[in-house]
């Protein structure tokens, strides 16, 4: 598998972007949680300010499935930028994801390469993602690069507040 | 508190009467005094608004009492400058929001800029547009009067405005007050309830993968 190619996400690949957020989360179990369209993402991604970035990996392929350059996507990254008031700007990995049957070729390092390059460049401190603590093959993956388990070493707990609770919220403090 | 009359009358507002009662403005009766006390303890004034270049002296100085409270003040790199660059460029890094309270209220070091949030928009691949609250403080004298809820208030005003639909923060697992006041809020902790770890590769690490080394 010397033949796959990384490239920047163009809006052609929405579609590709798609179909491989909902294969990992089912990987995750939780196919029923996406409820983002192709049209979000477009517009999300390619407008004036987007909300995130995205590399794809692609393979050549002979199938009627592929895209116009005869390729088919079978991996990507989606990613952004944050900011730590103590360290400056960061690289927030949000997903990332290779087809089952594209792994083991090095194809998911070499994007996590191309991201810490990325992150390097944009004198970015440090990149930060989340993994669930039951894929433990995504934990070894990572803590071989280096990465660093900040829930258990500095006991960093991540919350969330949705849509119906944050109405809520904007509306008013209670007193 | 006693020693600042000035203050008093300020507060109060009775300085314009006290003449046409005849008494001398050190001298006051003690239904003023009670009064005093009343409007110290009914919901002080306070005011939430988008921070400013000329704030940033300010964040920076809560950003560092924060860092305090949390003890990790060596692991502060950011400076005044810094926050100066990344908030106030045409594509800002994050956002800010500054709780201010007016002079008469102001805090024991003379400050009256005495909260703030940091901010940024994130993405989810679930739920698309999200907000990250970076930072949310209150210095401790002014805790207790509605000002941390309020400074969340409008930092998810601010994300729903700008079509977020999921507000995403961290809290250290021993700080049981921020904590307990979050799940009141109807947040929920993800790293418990569903096992989500936050990682991070930095400093040397983070080259030895640029480089492609494992």
């Amino acid at each position: 598998m010397d033949r796959f190619k990384l490239r920047k996400a163009e809006p052609q690949d929405v579609p590709d972007i798609l179909r491989l957020i909902k294969e990992l989360a089912k990987y995750e179990e939780m196919e029923d949680q996406v409820i983002l369209t192709e049209k979000d993402l477009l517009e999300d991604g390619f407008g004036d300010h987007p909300f995130y970035h995205c590399v794809v990996a692609e393979v050549p392929s002979e199938q009627q499935n592929s895209n116009n350059n005869g390729s088919v996507v079978i991996g990507f990254a989606m990613y952004y930028f944050t900011y730590d008031p103590w360290i400056g700007k960061l690289l927030y990995l949000e997903d990332f994801f290779v087809m089952k049957e594209y792994r083991g070729f090095g194809i998911g390092s070499e994007i996590l390469k191309l991201l810490s390059l990325t992150a390097v460049k944009t004198r970015c401190s440090s990149m930060h993602f989340i993994v669930a603590e039951g894929n433990q093959a995504s934990i070894e993956f990572y803590k071989r690069r280096g990465a660093a388990d900040l829930s258990l070493e500095e006991g960093w707990r991540l919350f969330k507040i949705d849509k119906s609770s944050l109405l809520k919220m904007s509306s008013g403090p209670e007193e | 508190m006693f020693n600042r009359w000035e203050d008093l009358c300020n507060v109060i507002s009775l300085r314009p009467l006290l003449p046409a009662v005849g008494l001398p403005t050190p001298v006051l009766p003690t239904w003023c005094l009670i009064l005093y006390f009343l409007d110290i303890f009914h919901n002080m004034d306070f005011s939430i608004r988008p921070a400013t270049l000329e704030d940033c002296k300010d964040i920076a100085r809560m950003l560092l009492e924060l860092a305090e409270y949390e003890k990790v003040l060596d692991q502060i790199k950011v400076t005044q400058k810094d926050l100066e660059q990344d908030g106030f460029i045409k594509n800002p890094f994050f956002h800010g929001i500054v709780a201010e309270v007016p002079e008469e209220h102001r805090s024991k070091e003379g400050h009256t800029k005495v909260g703030y949030a940091l901010y940024f928009y994130s993405y989810s691949s679930w739920k698309g547009r999200a907000v990250y609250m970076e930072d949310l403080y209150v210095m401790p004298e002014f805790r207790g009067k509605g000002i941390g809820k309020a400074l969340m208030s409008k930092v998810a005003q601010l994300g729903l405005a700008a079509g977020c639909s999921l507000l995403n923060f961290s809290v250290l697992d021993w700080n049981k007050p921020s904590l307990d006041f979050y799940l009141s809020q109807g947040c929920s902790d993800i790293t418990a309830d569903m096992g989500y770890h936050c990682m991070r590769c930095e400093g040397d690490e983070l080259e030895k993968l640029a480089q492609g080394g494992t």
